[in-house]
């Protein structure tokens, strides 16, 4: 029982050492404003243009082609107000010049086609060619054409074509969710997961650059030391992942419209069960690299050694993020199901496995046995590297220094 | 069997025994001195009966029991100062407290007592790297006896201190042993160890060269010295007498004696030659001189053997200097 106390001891002195760190509070709040800053950019960018109409885009059909109907165009985008006009060139180009429109169009009848010009100040600034608007004025042409067929209903009907589409899988699994969500998740399991566990090493080494390890060693025990650390540290991480998280939702909420947001996440698929899953392999995975960093931070015993010391196995969380990141190309492969095995990569994974609905109990519960045998030899290599390389004060230690002072007493 | 005992304790790093066989008890309460120069295994006994480190061979009880990390609670104040730089003094004192078993509520309250003791009270809620390195050490004293250990370890616990720091600690020390504690402690001030220390431990490269009861060991040693103050010049005496003379300053003089009777005969000679003779001491051999004689001429520290005293000293400082980086550096490898 003792030994859980000094373990919260531990966890709750990390914890309010770290978040009292100037560092921290300020990379705290700059992530937070650019949050809230992020969520503000469509709004932002509305206000500027200023409101319904942003763009006036000049139409000219000097022999009337379009029949006058050139201003149903304007029910197609309230982004765009066309506005039918007798100007010349010269005229058009003094408009576009002074700001009083963003674009125009010339329409001119050839003797077999109609041929549409786009006038802008530079092509170079045209963000590609207005296709939505020669769809729109094609469609426009087609009607009036047919209008003036006299066509009867059921001749009219057979014009227009009326395609029933189906999509159909040879493949028995269907996959759910929503690659958006997907992705962010995925994305935000790996930062949380890499930058909370990469602290461990650096608190440790701290400790010892400070010279505070003989003072602390005699206070309490090596295990007690990293469990409470890596505790500590984690759950600063999650209080964190967790305040961005709400701040994100609260400014969907009140920044975002509503539809946009929906089509862009569609959350109908993250699950209470979903959310529990995403929480526990944020923390197992956590923990597995957090112990992972423990085991580098006491190697080292200057703070310009833990960048090199900590190289493997920052490569070793890459390895196991772009592992589960591109497998999820194909997740009914064989890679993505071994990847959603593998301790380094399962967190990044498995996860999205669920969500897809790809993995049922029996997948989830071998995957995080898998992870938890792998934490629990981390953590005994991590606490008996620890124990006997605490006091060591010389250079890095190379990995056969490190299985030397694993296998010792 | 009350007290702490080492018995027939070693050590082994790659190789190189850093300690010994090294026996020692300590069964009442007092101060305990543990002498030795550079390399010469301090520290690695200290870390050995903290159960910082573990021995390859021998027995280390408290009371009767094996002692144990888990187990024991001592107080350690480490021969590598440390604190943390960024965190408030309270809040890593009160850490280290509930760290030793102790509450919240007691440990403020005794960390705000020693604190008054220490003049330290106004640096409670500044970070650490605002105080000066004595103020530092002190922290660190303090973080050795707030929970009230019956055995308090005190690895070099003047060095870096000014004279008026230097005798609160020893005040507070002083008061430790007469409220019954265990101190165990290693200095290289040998004035310091003689001021406080009932028994003795002399370490020369792992192994015991020297060790008892203090005053049994002083006693056991014949005179070494002379110290003689006249109002003039002597050297015309002392020449003949073939003694080596340490220090001569304004008709003082310091000179080597190997047995009592030199003295005497030389002071024979004073007074029939009606020499006004204001003081003239015969003196046993100081801590200092017994260190060098036991671990001074074969030391790898001290290869150079000393002529005088003063020379000595000298090496004697040389070796304090360097203690910090060499015995770590040795004893680590």
């Amino acid at each position: 029982m003792n030994n859980f106390k000094d373990i919260w001891t531990v966890a709750k002195f990390t914890m309010k050492d770290m978040v009292s760190r100037k560092s921290f509070r300020i990379s705290t709040i700059i992530i937070l404003v650019l949050i809230v800053i992020g969520f503000n950019i469509p709004n932002f960018i509305n206000s500027i243009n200023g409101g319904d109409f942003s763009e006036t885009i000049l139409i000219s059909d000097p022999e009337n082609v379009f029949d006058d109907q050139l201003e149903t165009l304007n029910t197609l985008d309230p982004n765009y107000k066309y506005e039918p006009t007798d100007d010349s060139f010269d005229e058009i180009k003094s408009k576009l010049e002074s700001g009083d429109a963003s674009s125009a169009i010339t329409i001119d009848k050839t003797s077999d086609n109609v041929k549409i010009t786009y006038i802008t100040e530079n092509t170079a600034m045209l963000n590609g060619f207005p296709t939505g608007l020669m769809d729109a004025l094609s469609a426009l042409y087609t009607n009036i054409q047919i209008q003036k067929l006299g066509l009867t209903e059921q001749q009219l009907a057979s014009l227009v074509p009326n395609f029933e589409f189906e999509l159909r899988q040879t493949e028995d699994q269907t996959i759910g969710g929503n690659i958006g969500v997907m992705l962010i998740l995925s994305c935000i399991l790996f930062f949380a997961i890499y930058f909370c566990a990469f602290q461990v090493s650096s608190s440790i080494t701290t400790e010892k650059t400070s010279k505070i390890m003989e003072t602390l060693v005699t206070s309490t025990s090596p295990r007690t030391i990293i469990l409470g650390k890596t505790i500590g540290i984690g759950l600063v991480g999650l209080g964190q992942v967790l305040l961005f998280a709400i701040t994100a939702i609260i400014c969907a909420k009140l920044c975002l419209d509503q539809e946009i947001l929906n089509a862009l996440l569609d959350l109908s698929n993250f699950t209470p069960y979903l959310a529990i899953i995403t929480i526990v392999y944020f923390i197992l995975g956590y923990f597995a690299y957090a112990l992972l960093y423990a085991l580098t931070g006491s190697t080292v015993s200057k703070p310009e050694d833990i960048q090199s010391a900590n190289t493997p196995v920052v490569i070793l969380t890459m390895v196991g993020f772009y592992l589960s990141y591109f497998t999820l190309t194909n997740p009914t492969g064989d890679l993505n199901i071994f990847a959603s095995l593998l301790p380094i990569s399962s967190p990044f994974c498995m996860p999205l496995r669920v969500m897809m609905g790809l993995a049922n109990g029996w997948d989830v519960a071998l995957s995080i046995a898998i992870l938890l045998i792998f934490c629990f030899i981390v953590a005994h290599i991590a606490i008996k590297v620890y124990s006997n390389a605490i006091l060591n004060y010389g250079s890095r230690m190379t990995i056969k220094d490190i299985i030397r002072t694993y296998k010792q007493k | 069997m009350t007290g702490l005992v080492l018995d027939q304790v070693s050590k082994t790093f790659a190789g190189k025994k850093v300690v010994d066989k090294v026996s020692l008890k300590l069964d009442k309460p007092g101060v305990y001195g543990l002498l030795g120069t550079n390399g010469a295994g301090k520290t690695t006994t200290i870390r050995m009966l903290l159960g910082i480190i573990n021995k390859d061979s021998g027995e280390i009880t408290w009371n009767g029991q094996a002692v144990n990390r888990k187990d024991v609670n001592f107080g350690y104040l480490p021969e590598e100062r440390g604190v943390y730089p960024k965190t408030k003094i309270l809040d890593q004192l009160i850490y280290f407290a509930e760290l030793k078993g102790m509450n919240k509520v007691d440990a403020e309250k005794s960390i705000r007592k020693w604190a008054k003791r220490l003049k330290v009270e106004e640096y409670l809620e500044m970070p650490a790297e605002k105080l000066s390195k004595g103020n530092q050490q002190k922290i660190q004293f303090m973080t050795a006896i707030i929970h009230d250990p019956d055995l308090v370890v005190l690895d070099e616990p003047f060095s870096g201190l000014d004279p008026v720091n230097t005798t609160i600690l020893k005040d507070i020390i002083i008061n430790l042993v007469k409220a019954g504690k265990y101190v165990i402690m290693s200095a290289h001030q040998m004035a310091t160890i003689e001021e406080f220390c009932s028994d003795i431990l002399i370490l020369n490269k792992g192994k015991t060269v020297l060790q008892g009861n203090l005053k049994d060991i002083k006693a056991a040693y014949p005179a070494n010295r002379v110290e003689i103050d006249v109002d003039e010049d002597i050297n015309k005496y002392i020449s003949p007498a073939k003694l080596t003379i340490l220090n001569e300053k304004n008709h003082q003089y310091t000179l080597r004696i190997s047995n009592e009777a030199e003295a005497e005969n030389l002071l024979k000679q004073l007074v029939e030659n009606h020499i006004k003779i204001n003081r003239f001491e015969i003196l046993k051999p100081t801590l200092n001189d017994i260190f060098i004689e036991k671990v001074g001429a074969t030391s790898e520290a001290n290869i150079a053997t000393p002529n005088t005293l003063d020379e000595a000293d000298a090496i004697q400082n040389d070796a304090a200097d360097n203690q910090t980086v060499e015995e770590t550096g040795a004893e680590n490898e």
